[in-house]
């Protein structure tokens, strides 16, 4: 039996440690990632959401603004401690995923549905004989203590949600 | 919510049922149900407040100086006034055969002590106005002299079941009842006769697709008649 296999040869230690860098940033640019592209694909529109998934997609939501955001710093972290060991593909390969880590934490902070269905922040009213609605067009009505309220249903089915105060209540308005 | 006031935001769509997060808590509420499904606040329901679905003419006829919700400019051409043929058009993700009903028909929904009864508007249109019993409770479902309002209430007067009829011969729209033989307006209140003054107890109802009513009320009734 050779000698050698018995020691196994010191040489080389740098190796093992550097995988594990490369393991490490693998790693946190996955969890970067798939915390923001995991609920997006679970919530998307026209598909349907089982229960248990659902519950992924809110679980990670709820997490991702933090957790990217710490991902994308560790990813950053560990691409510098990376950068003068590697080849140049390898330097492109890092700055691709940064990239990538760094849309992800972004989008994380984002609502994308407030960009299909925009918002109203503080909602202007009309009396009735200054509005242009049709006699026969739908509305929704809430009557609270003495004021009525009209939400047409053209305007209430793009933005979805409203935030409003009827006679002194506050009232979440949705369509 | 416990005396707390939060704001909502669209933040995605659990099968075409919207979820919305309030800004305050990050809490997720399903807007169907106004439950908090997931969050600090999971378990908790906003409380429903009584709604109509009504056209702006009737409207306007029962809330002279009522406001309404002004368009915003920036939008308007994003708003469809045409909003209920064209999303009949889109496709569903949950569909429940077993019944005659299909995933986009329209029914109006409501719930009597956890009874629910889902009312398909094809027949409510055609038989208005419904006189039916949920979970022992007497209800009054009608659709207004414009052929697209709505409402619900529980058919009571003084505390004795009532029923009621359209009058036939009334210039404008108006109901009768059978025992007291008073005149009833589409709010539900007597506009003349022995029970002039009074009103009728209001009902929530939604107007929902078949599909998402059945989802959430698995348990549903269906009106035949």
């Amino acid at each position: 039996m050779p000698a050698s296999s018995l020691y196994p040869p010191t040489l080389r230690h740098e190796r093992p440690s550097l995988s594990g860098l490369w393991f490490a940033y693998s790693l946190c640019a996955f969890t970067g990632v798939a915390l923001f592209l995991i609920p997006a694909f679970i919530i998307r529109p026209f598909r349907h959401q089982g229960p248990r998934a659902l519950l992924l997609a809110m679980t990670l939501r709820q997490r991702a603004p933090l957790g990217t955001l710490i991902a994308a710093l560790a990813c950053l972290g560990l691409a510098l401690a990376l950068w003068r060991t590697v080849s140049r593909w390898r330097k492109s390969i890092l700055v691709l995923t940064l990239l990538v880590v760094g849309f992800s934490a972004v989008m994380a902070r984002l609502n994308y549905f407030e960009w299909m269905f925009h918002p109203i922040d503080g909602p202007q009213f009309l009396a009735q004989a200054d509005s242009k609605l049709d006699t026969k067009e739908m509305i929704m009505a809430v009557r609270m203590g003495s004021e009525a309220r009209a939400y047409p249903i053209s305007q209430m089915a793009y933005h979805h949600v409203l935030n409003d105060v009827a006679g002194g209540v506050p009232i979440a308005v949705t369509y | 919510m416990n005396g707390r006031v939060l704001h909502f935001y669209l933040a995605g769509i659990n099968n075409q049922n919207f979820l919305m997060r309030d800004r305050e808590t990050g809490t997720w509420w399903q807007q169907i149900t106004g439950k908090a499904i997931y969050g600090p606040l999971q378990g908790a329901a906003l409380e429903l407040v009584l709604s109509d679905e009504l056209t702006f003419g009737q409207w306007r006829s029962e809330s002279p100086g009522g406001k309404v919700l002004a368009p915003v400019a920036k939008y308007t051409k994003d708003y469809d006034s045409n909003w209920e043929p064209d999303v009949a058009k889109l496709p569903v993700v949950i569909s429940f055969p077993g019944t005659d009903l299909k995933s986009r028909d329209v029914v109006v929904g409501l719930t009597i002590n956890g009874a629910a009864r889902a009312y398909p508007w094809e027949t409510f249109a055609k038989q208005s106005p419904v006189l039916d019993r949920v979970n022992g409770a007497p209800l009054l479902l009608a659709i207004g002299p414009d052929g697209k309002s709505f409402r619900a209430f529980a058919s009571r007067i003084d505390g004795r079941d009532a029923e009621f009829f359209l009058q036939a011969d009334a210039k404008d729209w108006t109901l009768v009842d059978a025992t007291t033989a008073s005149q009833w307006n589409f709010q539900g209140c007597a506009t003349s006769g022995p029970a002039q003054g009074k009103c009728l107890a209001r009902i929530p109802a939604l107007k929902d697709y078949w599909f998402d009513w059945r989802n959430y009320h698995p348990d549903t009734t269906v009106y035949k008649h």
